[in-house]
């Protein structure tokens, strides 16, 4: 029962909480270059707009990228239980298994590359190949930060993880800090920003998520920006547990529950803004330089399991 | 009752090859499909067979023929036997119900009669090989089932590529005997025995050499690298119902094997498990990096298989390394993991061979170039592939995600071990798997992308029809032994009296399921319900055609271009110009190709260096009658010394 109350808590939460993430970092980057940009709300409205207009489809396409978008919606949702925000709830069968959650995300992507060549256009095909491209050479990266948060914190679950670096300062742990190096690369890779992929441009030299999304319309592109938004807030969450958990509770009341709840909407307005600035920072680099940034993410992590190791 | 159920399915299978290969000649379309469906009972009855023993976790054994007290034809099926038996059955009883309309569609009809009855044989010998309790009986089945897979590979033998293929097999399956064979002789000669019991007493050197010899003899048949080029040759050149066989069942029978002699016959030491744990990680990520590059969609799928051979070898290697730890329960966890994504393996890619013969059927082609947009043409086919390609690329909640969480959960606890550079050997593996896995998941959003969706890229493929229901019903079991497996696999295994550390799938499936009624229902509410088709958004180029598509080679290229030092690609561009500046060119020509680096660099010198010497040994032969009078001359005094020498 109370973990009904958690499911349905910190689902209502996340989707409420993640546009508004995505129209500050675009907030945030047309301030560094000077102009006014979106306001906050924009991403509100823009999805309340697309679920208004009517569903386009190519008479190319088949089944598959009718159901894509609902499996991303509900792939994502359920991905979402796994990272507590508002409060820890505590152990129920499979939930919070690091493994699971990497891989529901994994089947979303897996669906949405499918679609991607549904249409036969030029353009959803190269997403595919890029995103998949992509999404293999980081997966070790990602297996590699979490088995070393498993072997810092002793456990394979997230909510374990999360009490463990709840109850422990780990801020002053050097081994916590090149992780969380590699859990913001990882951040930027999967959220497909610069200097991986360009979010803003429908550009064929630098486009691999937005390729993909071209053949969507009305509610289904709706649903797609949705579950990228939310997928966006749960690796922050992930990030912002390990390294900055203060807040969050393990002992949910009718007030611990609120603070948690603030203190996860201020940690998470910090590190969006933390993104918006780097990508402004950055210019989008060359497709086939990126394994490069993923070696050093892949380097961060390795070393601290090295230092965990050998210490 | 066991006896009448083994006893009658084995009556059957032989019966069905005696009357489809001997007595009678000449049957009809008719009494093939009697046939097959007697074979498809019989497999049932073997699935009642081996469930009862695993459930039960009892021993049955049987004496079929007894010549001495050590030469015997005998049978003894324990909980692991048991479950082989259950994977071959369960496959086979999928790809008899398939055969029933797949065989009438390729052949003459003595060859069709003949395919029959040696596929009837060969889930025969695969079976009494699983259930044999000693060498003897083992190696027997061994070659029955080796023969009979030749004979099978060679159904079309008037191609040069099959020909090729079969010869390439053959060859391989010999060896694999031969290393066996240097094995139960060597256990033989420590025994004294032919039972397959486990050794103690016997020095650790011996023991060494014993497991060497048949981690070889069983890795060849495995296709473990890098002795597996003879998977993708004999898997491409087969009738898919025989690859399905072949690749589902065949290859895990190798793997019995290995586990039978690991686990009960040899003890073994560390580092047996550190060299299976690393020809493991090699295997599978090899095997998928070159799956990713094949346009054949046979020969993707059978390096698929070489991956998935290798994931079940790095469980394995665990296994061994944690045993030899004593973390019993990572040991466990290791093994189970392993041995139940050999029957994952065995179902998901029995189902995609199925599916993919009915797409080259109908298409007349392997190459996935050459079609595209199936799915709209044949749905049931397509969302049957679509099920294996997700269970493959293990998404939640199919049976191949379960499988690797469990070795991925293994791997993740291997901190606990104490030696450092085991620790850091282990986290470098896990990273290696890691990368094995989204490979996967790429690969086959290539295959089933590039098969099923977009439009036709040929003539063939937009003529292409669904096929017969028999067709489609042999691959509906599997893919429902797919989500059957995967949802209840925490419930299977606490019912056999496994409590494993890894979640509930029945749980998630459920709230999977209820989120997806929940938004649904709500984008029912919400959203304007309105749809209108249109054409395929193009940059505003009206016409667009299949030629303007994605294609394989296009999908791929990233991966071969990041991989390049592994696939050892040469890229040539050749252009020639209308200009001196070379500003402005008439005519180019690009190529991209590949190096078959285990064929150019480790088969080829071998088989020349064979050549070489038995072309000198012929030239010996070829000599006046003096030269033979001084071999013989020669001959007898060498005789002589030696006999002077050791007497």
């Amino acid at each position: 029962m109370a973990f009904l109350i958690y499911a349905l808590l910190n689902t209502i939460f996340v989707i409420l909480i993640s546009p508004l993430f995505v129209s500050l970092i675009k907030k945030v980057k047309a301030y560094m270059q000077g102009r006014q940009g979106p306001q906050l709300l924009q991403t509100y409205y823009s999805l309340l707009k697309l679920l208004r207009k009517e569903r386009v489809y190519s008479s190319n396409t088949s089944l598959i990228i009718r159901i894509t978008p609902y499996i991303n919606v509900v792939c994502i949702i359920v991905a979402s239980l796994f990272v507590p925000v508002v409060f820890i709830p505590g152990m129920t069968a499979g939930f919070g298994n690091v493994i699971l959650f990497l891989y529901l995300l994994v089947c979303a992507k897996f669906f949405m590359a499918l679609a991607g060549l549904d249409a036969g256009s030029t353009f959803g095909g190269m997403g595919s190949s890029r995103e998949m491209t992509f999404s293999a050479v980081i997966e070790p990266v990602i297996i590699i930060v979490f088995a070393a948060l498993g072997l810092l914190l002793q456990t394979t679950n997230l909510y374990q993880m999360f009490a463990t670096s709840l109850q422990s300062s780990l801020l002053i742990n050097p081994s916590t800090l090149l992780i969380s190096l590699s859990l913001f690369i990882i951040l930027i890779v999967e959220t497909s920003r610069i200097p991986v992929d360009n979010p803003e441009t429908h550009l064929e030299l630098t486009m691999i998520h937005e390729a993909m999304l071209l053949e969507y319309s009305g509610p289904d592109l709706a649903m797609m920006e949705m579950s990228h938004a939310v997928k966006q807030t749960l690796l922050m969450a992930v990030l912002i547990n390990v390294l900055f958990p203060w807040g969050l509770t393990a002992s949910p009341n009718v007030l611990s529950v609120p603070v948690s709840i603030i203190a996860f909407m201020a940690k998470g307005v910090v590190l969006a803004t933390a993104v918006g600035v780097f990508e402004s920072l950055f210019a989008k680099s060359r497709l086939f330089r990126l394994p490069n940034l993923f070696m050093l993410a892949f380097f961060f992590s390795f070393s601290t399991i090295l230092f965990e190791l050998l210490k | 009752m066991m006896n009448l159920l083994f006893v009658s399915g084995l009556c059957v299978l032989f019966g069905v090859t005696l009357l489809q290969t001997v007595l009678v000649t000449g049957a009809s379309a008719v009494f093939r499909r009697c046939s097959l469906a007697a074979m498809l009972g019989a497999n049932l009855l073997f699935l009642a067979f081996s469930l009862n023993i695993v459930l039960r976790n009892s021993i049955f054994s049987f004496n079929l023929y007894q010549l001495t007290d050590t030469l015997r034809f005998s049978f003894a099926v324990d909980r692991l036997a048991a479950y082989f038996i259950m994977i071959i059955s369960l496959v086979s009883t999928s790809v008899c119900l398939y055969s029933l309309g797949y065989v009438e569609h390729h052949g003459t009809n003595t060859g069709k009669n003949f395919l029959v009855g040696m596929m009837s044989l060969f889930i025969l010998s695969m079976l009494l090989l699983v259930a044999s309790d000693n060498t003897l009986a083992l190696l027997f089945c061994w070659e029955t089932m080796s023969i009979t897979s030749f004979l099978m590979v060679m159904f079309d033998r008037d191609k040069a590529e099959t020909q090729k293929s079969g010869l390439f097999y053959f060859v391989m399956t010999q060896l694999s005997t031969v290393f066996l064979m240097f094995g139960f002789i060597a256990i033989y000669h420590v025994t004294g025995s032919f039972a397959i019991a486990p050794l103690s007493s016997v020095s650790l050197l011996m023991k060494s050499v014993i497991f060497l010899s048949l981690f070889t003899g069983f890795g060849i048949k495995a296709g473990v690298m890098p002795f597996h080029k003879w998977l993708p040759y004999a898997h491409s050149a087969s009738p898919s119902n025989i690859s399905a066989l072949m690749s589902g069942v065949m290859v895990k029978v190798a793997i019995y094997g290995l586990v039978r002699y690991l686990v009960f016959v040899l003890s073994p030491d560390r580092w047996w498990g550190v060299m299976i744990l690393i020809f493991g990680t090699f295997s599978a990520l090899l095997g998928v990096i070159y799956a990713f590059k094949e346009q054949d969609i046979k020969k993707l799928l059978a390096y698929s298989s070489i991956e998935n051979v290798g994931v079940i070898l790095t469980g394995i290697g665990l296994y061994l390394i944690f045993q030899s730890y004593g973390f019993t329960d990572l040991a466990t966890l290791a093994l189970i993991g392993a041995l139940f994504h050999t029957l994952n393996h065995a179902i998901f890619k029995s189902l995609l061979f199925q599916t993919t013969g009915a797409v080259v059927n109908e298409t007349g082609t392997r190459d996935i170039e050459k079609m595209g947009g199936l799915i709209k043409v044949m749905p049931y086919t397509g969302v049957l592939f679509l099920i294996g390609a997700i269970s493959l690329a293990a998404l939640p909640p199919f049976n191949g995600f379960v499988s690797e969480l469990m070795i991925f959960q293994a791997f993740l606890q291997s901190f606990i071990i104490g030696n450092p550079f085991l620790k850091i050997l282990l986290f470098l593996g896990l990273s290696l798997f890691a990368l094995t896995s989204a490979l996967a998941a790429a690969c086959f959003v290539k295959a089933f992308g590039v098969i099923f969706l977009a439009t036709p890229r040929s003539e063939e493929a937009r003529k292409a029809k669904e096929v017969s229901p028999a067709m489609i019903a042999g691959p509906m079991i599997m893919a429902a032994a797919c989500l059957f497996l995967g949802i209840f696999s925490f419930r299977i295994f606490s019912a056999l009296g496994f409590t494993l550390p890894i979640p509930d799938m029945a749980v998630i499936g459920l709230t999977l399921v209820v989120t997806l009624a929940l938004v649904w229902l709500i984008m029912r509410l919400v959203s304007n319900p309105t749809k209108r088709t249109s054409e395929t958004w193009g940059c505003g180029i009206t016409s667009q055609n299949s030629k303007m598509e994605y294609t394989a080679a296009g999908f791929s290229e990233p991966i071969l271009k990041i991989f390049r030092p592994i696939y050892r690609t040469q890229e040539k561009v050749e252009r020639t110009y209308n200009n001196a500046g070379k500003s402005n060119f008439k005519a180019a020509k690009a190529e991209i190709q590949t190096f078959k680096l285990f064929e150019e660099r480790i088969y080829l010198p071998i088989a020349h260096f064979v050549q070489r010497f038995s072309t000198y040994i012929s030239d010996l032969h070829d000599v006046d009658l003096d030269t033979y009078i001084l071999y013989s001359f020669a001959a007898v005094v060498i005789l002589i010394l030696a006999i002077g020498w050791f007497v």
